[in-house]
């Protein structure tokens, strides 16, 4: 493994804030993956599964280092200050880094930091896959999103990687400005995958997307090993997808976990006013389906979102 | 008139209120925003001021002018980022101006967001309140996206010396500039001073550029038979023509001139200190002459971060004199 800075910045105090990327390197033509985690520094669960992917593949090369046949980069913590202060924005700005890739400006640091990142990435990589967690609110199922033009490309490589569900949805203007969209229109395939929930890890579903890892790296011929089998995940289009949002503003007691899978009107919890002591709504299931989403912020706005359920559909 | 235009329920009792001023009934309105960033104060001050300026003339106390047009603000967009004292409201760490154009069954931004968009649609002319990014400071400055013929009136009209064409961004689209822009309505954003501060000073150069605004566009009749002035001449700056200096050290800036002067190239426009020894690691200059629209405020910095924006004296037609120059050298 050899490690290298893809950016350094002097910080006032002295230690500067680095990017690292660690390369296992293997002279082939065989695709050149890479990992990225940490873009928003509360997300936690994409560092549990490079720290596992890393582990694996130290060990790889003393053991088997001929397993090794395509380049891996590894990029555990690309978003260090926001990480160290386990904020989603860069606190420094109170700025989304994943909001300022695609404007070809340098005329900020985080724009150059995230200009830097998406050049080191376009160059040393034919797939790349980028780790996410919900926010602070949302406790989501591992899966992974792809935006319907992407489709073709990513759902092969999707299928790989070991996820409860695949959900195509439409393009959104937003995601103009994310890491994956800007690779994807480039023509570098790059998986976003999003699990648990902010400032938490959940073990059991990182080594379920680590075990993923290792078959995408199995099947693109970057890694030549025998990996468990995987589950077939659950294909969702976007007409499945029913969200139930909060028509009152209250706390949200939840009466579910995600995964569960639901029948019509099965309750998900209710509404409550805390300060009247009155239940506002009880909250069920417009649809039988598997729960992929649920609040877990009990604070919840008029609007706000507390589950999402991928419905089954008859024809399916 | 102040009207509440939408109310959230919120979790403890107390309701989420956005409201809007309207002034006048006839002809297309102005609509003028502030507030979309919880901390850019100016023009939350700057919307308080003419509200009470335009409450006085329809009341009838200010017998010079008359409101012959319509004027609607919307002074705090971003309610909850302003009570908490911030950018972004805490809860969702979300910047209110990539909310647009938003979702009226939405969460508090996207249902604030459509709220604005449609109480803004039918506007023949709009303004943005803004100030500097945050640890900036901006001299008072209009930025355009696209420099048609009325929106060149617009910065005109509104006496301001200076106008910068904006880059393309990737965010652009869910901007409330862009949204506008979309449904054709002549619009800009006017910029001034630093986040979190009121600057008199700056507010009233702006009063007086919106003032000059209303009775040019025929929004306000001026009794006292003074017609708008259009003494100043824009110029409007592209992307081409900003120079940023940036520092190549980290620790301490301590700034030496002020936002909004003409900086001679070579100028000192401050420089960077070890924070532990006090030592001057760096000296920042100004690589060409030009008017320093942006400077950092806060002082502590990092390597690589822009300093100073300075918008370049040389006309095109020197740049292109230079350019062919140096051809014709090589």
């Amino acid at each position: 493994m050899q490690t290298q800075r893809i950016l350094s910045i002097k910080s006032p105090l002295g230690p500067p804030v680095e990017i690292l990327k660690h390369v296992f390197a293997a002279k082939s033509n065989k695709p050149r993956i890479s990992f990225v985690a940490g873009l928003h520094g509360d997300e936690l669960e994409g560092l549990y599964i490079c720290h596992k992917l890393l582990r694996y593949l130290k060990e790889l090369e003393i053991s088997n280092p001929e397993a090794i046949q395509g380049e891996i980069n590894v990029y555990p913590a690309v978003n260090p200050q926001a990480l160290e202060n386990a904020t989603r924005l860069w606190p420094f700005f109170s700025l989304d880094i994943n909001r300022t890739f695609g404007s070809g400006q340098a005329d900020s640091l985080a724009n150059e930091t995230s200009q830097t990142l998406l050049q080191d990435l376009k160059s040393s990589s034919d797939i790349v896959v980028d780790f996410h967690s919900s926010n602070l609110q949302l406790m989501e199922l591992p899966q992974i999103r792809i935006i319907k033009d992407f489709e073709k490309k990513l759902l092969p490589l999707a299928k790989k990687c070991n996820v409860d569900l695949i959900w195509i949805h439409p393009n959104a203007e937003i995601f103009a400005s994310t890491l994956g969209f800007n690779l994807n229109n480039d023509k570098i395939p790059t998986l976003v995958i999003e699990t648990g929930i902010c400032l938490r890890i959940h073990p059991n579903s990182g080594d379920q997307i680590f075990n993923g890892v290792l078959n995408l790296l199995h099947h693109t011929g970057t890694l030549n090993i025998t990996p468990d089998p995987v589950k077939e995940p659950k294909l969702v289009q976007p007409e499945q997808v029913k969200m139930v949002q909060a028509h009152h503003s209250g706390l949200f007691i939840k009466q579910v976990e995600a995964g569960k899978i639901l029948e019509e009107g099965e309750r998900l919890g209710k509404l409550i006013d805390p300060v009247e002591g009155s239940v506002l709504k009880e909250i069920v299931s417009p649809c039988s389906g598997l729960l992929f989403t649920i609040r877990e912020h009990p604070l919840a706005h008029k609007g706000s979102p507390l589950a999402r359920i991928a419905e089954v559909l008859d024809n399916k | 008139m102040k009207e509440k235009i939408l109310t959230l329920p919120t979790p403890y009792g107390d309701n989420l209120e956005l409201y809007k001023n309207t002034w006048g009934k006839s002809g297309e309105p102005l609509s003028i925003v502030s507030g979309l960033q919880g901390d850019h104060l100016n023009g939350l001050f700057l919307n308080s001021h003419l509200t009470q300026f335009l409450d006085s003339i329809v009341e009838g106390l200010d017998p010079n002018y008359t409101l012959t047009g319509q004027v609607q603000t919307f002074p705090v967009v971003n309610v909850n980022a302003v009570q908490s004292g911030s950018r972004l409201w805490p809860f969702d760490g979300m910047d209110m101006d990539l909310a647009f154009p938003g979702n009226p069954e939405g969460e508090s931004a996207e249902a604030i967001a459509s709220t604005l968009l449609h109480h803004t649609k039918d506007s023949f002319w709009g303004i943005i309140l803004t100030s500097a990014p945050p640890h900036y400071e901006d001299a008072p400055h209009i930025q355009i996206h696209k420099p048609d013929s009325r929106v060149k009136k617009m910065c005109r009209d509104l006496q301001m010396e200076t106008a910068r064409r904006q880059k393309e961004s990737s965010t652009q689209k869910v901007n409330l500039f862009h949204h506008w822009q979309e449904q054709e309505i002549s619009s800009v954003m006017v910029s001034a001073g630093s986040p979190r501060t009121i600057n008199l000073q700056q507010c009233e150069i702006l009063f007086q550029g919106i003032l000059n605004f209303l009775k040019a566009e025929g929004i306000l009749k001026d009794h006292r038979n003074k017609n708008s002035e259009n003494k100043s001449k824009t110029r409007i700056y592209q992307p081409n023509e900003e120079i940023l200096v940036k520092t190549s050290t980290a620790g301490m800036f301590l700034k030496e001139v002020k936002v909004g002067s003409y900086l001679k190239r070579g100028q000192k426009i401050g420089e960077v200190r070890d924070i532990y020894n006090g030592k001057r690691l760096e000296e920042l200059t100004a690589s060409e002459d030009g008017l320093l629209i942006t400077l950092r405020q806060y002082p502590i910095v990092y390597e690589k971060e822009p300093i100073a924006l300075i918008l370049s004296a040389k006309d095109t037609w020197q740049k292109m004199g230079h350019a062919i120059k140096s051809l014709v050298k090589s």
